[in-house]
């Protein structure tokens, strides 16, 4: 029917159109010509046919109009079948063609040439309309019946036995008023029984062999149901026809069904048993397009054989009843074949009843109505599931998928994509796995980094990086309480022994370790131990020791406590000459001086400084050695010496930078001229201004250590601040 | 009636097994048609519906078609459909399942009801090679066999116990079960001739399940035709 050209990617226009050239676009059904076309051109073949006679024409192979003409053999059913044709139409059903075209073509010409024959067979009247029961089945079927190897006698008995079944079920239909299938059935059953008694037991059969007296009932059986196929499929006078319907409708409300629902073990996913349930499926379908019992019968046959070769896969085994009815019910589920029930009851009714009850046909046909009857009585029990979710997945209120219908749409791409899906999914469930994986790695990381810090911080904790203070001997330490604990009284007493110096030195150090017990813990020791230290140089009575060696630069430099300001006192307790920084200091410090004081001191301690450092400089002409490196000690603390007046300061500076390595007498003539407000003044400032003030005498171990008396001179301190103050301001 | 046309003395019988799904219904017909047990060697595609040819001593012929059934309990409601035109039953139950034996029970109460007595009954207890664990008692099977006018044998598939045994006295039996319905048949035949007489043969409970050949048709189409 379809133009037989090389199939190609592109269709041109041209070969859409008509092929008449009307302008019209074709169709490959109409042999490419459009529809008018089409129907002009069979209008004048069918005239030309009508005239020439016997209809050789349509051949037997000739699939396309044959196919055209089963389209639906259903459709004759409810007009009255009165009507005759001898007109051969040249679209003429070639129903069995297919399956009879076995006999070669030269015999059929002797066949249709045998008027007499044909003529015969055309009087027994074949009622129908256009879509006419053929000549090519007719003369198949003489050909059979010339084939079977009977007596001709017998031959001629099966014809007029046929032809009397014929007319029986015709008149029936015609005339009965009520019909009823059942009758009708039960007439042709008596038929087939008779006629069984006949091949049997007549006569004309005797020489025939069993087989060949099977074959004849069989031909009897396949030529009476095809002629009358469309008298006896499906009567209009039953209830097939809706059943039908009502059939189909439920199994595509059970479209959702699993081959896992059934317990059956078809693979729906594996696509080497999706091929055999195609083909089973093909099979189920192809039921209807066979016209009588045995051909039905023949396909569920092969139907069931392909089941069977799909079970042996999964089963490993010859399959059982118990694999196969589910299976089978599986494959009719997915099938939904058209006219189920018409097609059972045409069966169980106008088939030769042994044929059901016996034989491998019938055992299949069996299981198949099992099949129908299961599905039609399905509920959620049968199939393993609650009611109500049967319920819900009938109303289609539940999604559903399968893989199966996907398959079914014949769309290799679709069952793709849903393998795909699947696959999908599993890459999905896969990356969040990984997903949380990652994450779950990643906070075990963080709390690795944290635990590992956290064990960090408790061993730093632990052991921390100290610089514990350098240990003193314990005799030095015993010794320097004893200095403490008799006080500055003692100090005196002890500077009278050791010299001037030391005692000034002591004396700070006593102040200085009242203040700060009062204040840290921490710096004590720390006190306590330069204290004891330059105690103990002092001792020692060697001058030329390095003070800044030993005790408190060291501890100066050092220490990485807070700066050690009893250090800092220690060193400008020496005789040494940055005054202003050790008096603002100590002033600072000393807690025993009234806050009057004390506030007036440090506003006025550019004043004081000058002060002190005017009789520093000039006391300290002729130092020896000793101020010299004390000297050097104190430049270290230079920031502190920034702070005097701008003056001072820059002299201060230029004075210690020039008097480091000479002699302190040469640069104090300058600074003493200038800075030299009154002489009295060294006398009266703070003690240890006078300390240092008195270190000349200490040299000369002339020292008058009443001056150290800080009691004594606390009022005149103020006394004089006070006078320096006033006469700032005035200057200012 | 008999669905074999061919020869006098060469006969066809249905046979259905029947039973629960795991007593061995399927090896014990295995066993009978290829005696063979492990299904990894059975050459049939298939094993639910399989035949054999049969002499007996008397020297009659059978050919046996023996039909497996779907054992499981959402299939029972189709047993009507299977059992439909049968000459034999075979109803297998498993000796260390008393479950099966009770389904036996009612298969055996529904043949009755649907067949009446044109139907040779037989009861099997399979698995004999599992003497040890036998739950049911041979007598209280035996006397409940008895009891119904069934046969009882025991077979074992696995040893190929009783299996020979079993067909060959259920085709003797429907060989004579038949043999009296001809005689009857024919007998009836020439009186009234015609099928309304084949009414007349159905002996007891006479239901219209009367599986005369015409009648067929009818109660097919109201098993799975009538939806």
């Amino acid at each position: 029917m379809s133009l037989a050209r090389v199939p190609q990617l592109r269709i041109v226009q041209r070969d859409l159109k008509c092929r008449q050239g009307c302008g019209f676009y074709g169709n490959a059904q109409f042999d490419g010509l459009c529809s008018k076309c089409f129907r002009e051109r069979n209008d004048k073949r069918k005239k030309a046919e009508q005239n020439a006679l016997p209809p050789v024409a349509n051949s037997p192979n000739t699939s396309g109009t044959s196919t055209a003409g089963r389209l639906s053999p259903q459709n004759l059913l409810g007009r009255v079948p009165n009507k005759r044709q001898d007109s051969m139409p040249e679209i003429s059903t070639g129903t069995l063609t297919k399956k009879k075209s076995l006999v070669p073509a030269v015999f059929q010409k002797t066949l249709q040439s045998n008027t007499l024959k044909s003529k015969k067979l055309k009087q027994d009247g074949h009622l129908g309309q256009r879509a006419y029961v053929p000549d090519p089945t007719e003369s198949q079927f003489m050909l059979q019946l010339r084939q079977l190897r009977i007596p001709d006698d017998g031959k001629r008995k099966l014809k007029s036995e046929i032809q009397r079944l014929d007319n029986a079920i015709r008149s029936y239909m015609n005339n009965s008023a009520n019909k009823n299938v059942d009758e009708l059935s039960e007439m042709v059953q008596n038929a087939y029984t008779k006629l069984a008694d006949i091949v049997h037991n007549d006569q004309r059969f005797q020489i025939a062999t069993n087989e060949d007296r099977e074959s004849a009932i069989d031909f009897f059986e396949k030529v009476v149901m095809t002629q009358n196929h469309k008298f006896l499929f499906s009567p209009y006078f039953t209830l097939d026809e809706e059943n039908d319907v009502k059939i189909q409708k439920r199994i595509r409300q059970l479209s959702w069904i699993t081959a896992k629902h059934l317990v059956c073990s078809i693979d729906e996913v594996n696509a080497e048993s999706r091929d055999l349930v195609y083909n089973a499926i093909t099979e189920l379908v192809g039921i209807d397009s066979y016209y009588s019992p045995q051909e039905k019968l023949e396909c569920t046959v092969r139907c069931c054989r392909h089941i069977f070769e799909l079970l042996k896969h999964s089963v490993g085994g010859p399959a059982s009843a118990d694999e196969f009815l589910p299976a089978l019910i599986f494959v009719v589920l997915k099938a939904n074949p058209v006219r189920l029930h018409s097609n059972v009851n045409f069966v169980t009714r106008f088939t030769n009843a042994s044929r059901l009850m016996s034989g491998e046909g019938g055992y299949y046909f069996t299981n198949l109505c099992c099949a129908i009857s299961f599905i039609e009585n399905l509920n959620g029990e049968s199939l393993g599931i609650s009611e109500e979710e049967f319920d819900l997945l009938m109303s289609g209120d539940k999604a559903f998928s399968t893989p199966w219908e996907s398959a079914l749409l014949a769309c290799e791409g679709l069952h793709l994509i849903s393998e795909n899906m699947k696959r999908m999914e599993s890459l999905k469930k896969r990356n969040s796995s990984i997903a949380t994986g990652i994450e779950n790695f990643r906070k075990d990381l963080e709390e690795f980094q944290r635990e590992i810090t956290d064990k960090v911080d408790a061993c730093i904790a632990k052991a921390p990086l100290t610089i514990l203070p350098i240990k003193t001997p314990s005799h030095l330490i015993s010794k320097a309480r004893a200095h403490l604990a008799n006080g500055s009284d003692i100090g005196l007493a002890t500077a009278e022994s050791v010299g001037h110096y030391s005692a000034n030195l002591i004396a700070a150090i006593s102040a200085d370790g009242n203040t700060n017990k009062e204040s840290t813990k921490n710096t004590l020791p720390l006190v306590k131990n330069s204290t004891n230290q330059i105690i103990d140089i002092l001792e020692d009575a060697s001058h030329t020791l390095a003070l800044k060696d030993t005790s408190t630069t060291s501890i100066g430099r050092l220490s990485p406590l807070p700066p050690a300001q009893p250090n800092i006192d220690l060193q400008f307790a020496s005789p040494i000459f940055n005054y202003t920084p050790f008096d603002a200091i100590s002033l600072l410090e000393d807690h025993s001086d009234s806050t009057d004081d004390y506030l007036i001191n440090t506003n006025l301690r550019g004043g004081l400084t000058n002060v002190n450092y005017d009789f520093d400089l000039s006391d300290h002409s002729g130092e020896n050695s000793v101020t010299e490196d004390l000297k050097l000690n104190l430049e270290e603390f230079d920031p502190l010496a920034q702070k005097p007046t701008a003056e001072s300061d820059l002299q201060a500076t230029e004075q210690n930078g020039s008097t480091v390595e000479r002699s302190l007498l040469d640069s104090d003539s300058p600074t003493n001229g200038t800075l030299l407000p009154s002489p009295l003044k060294p006398t009266v400032t703070d003690y240890r201004g006078f300390s240092s003030f008195e270190i000349p005498s200490i040299s000369c171990n002339t020292g008058d250590f009443a001056s150290l008396n800080h009691s004594v001179n606390e009022s005149e301190i103020t006394i004089r601040t006070t006078s320096t103050v006033i006469e700032n301001s005035k200057a200012n | 009636m008999p669905t074999n046309n061919t020869s006098s003395n060469f006969k066809t019988f249905k046979v259905v097994l029947l039973g629960e799904g795991c007593v061995g219904k399927t090896s014990i017909v295995l066993r009978y048609v290829e005696d063979k047990f492990n299904p990894q060697h059975i050459s049939t595609l298939q094993a639910s519906f399989l035949t054999k040819k049969l002499t007996l001593e008397d020297g009659s012929r059978a050919h046996l078609n023996i039909w497996d059934t779907a054992g499981q309990e959402r299939f029972h409601a189709l047993g009507p459909i299977y059992y439909r035109g049968s000459h034999g039953a075979i109803l297998v139950y498993d000796i260390t399942d008393e479950d099966s034996f009770q389904k036996v029970k009612n298969w055996l109460k529904e043949l009755k009801r649907m067949l009446g007595a044109e139907i040779v009954i037989t009861i099997v207890g399979n698995k004999t090679d599992l003497d040890a664990q036998r739950t049911v008692p041979q007598d209280v099977a035996l006397e409940y066999t008895e009891s119904v006018g069934a046969h009882y044998f025991e077979t074992s598939a696995k040893a190929n116990e009783g299996i020979e045994e079993l067909f060959t006295a259920l085709t003797q039996l429907m060989i004579q079960r038949h043999a009296q319905r001809e005689q009857e048949t024919s007998s009836l035949r020439l009186m009234q001739g015609g099928r309304t007489s084949q009414r007349l043969i159905v002996e007891d409970d006479s239901q219209d399940g009367d599986e005369e050949g015409r009648q067929t048709p009818t109660t097919n189409r109201s098993c799975c035709g009538a939806g």
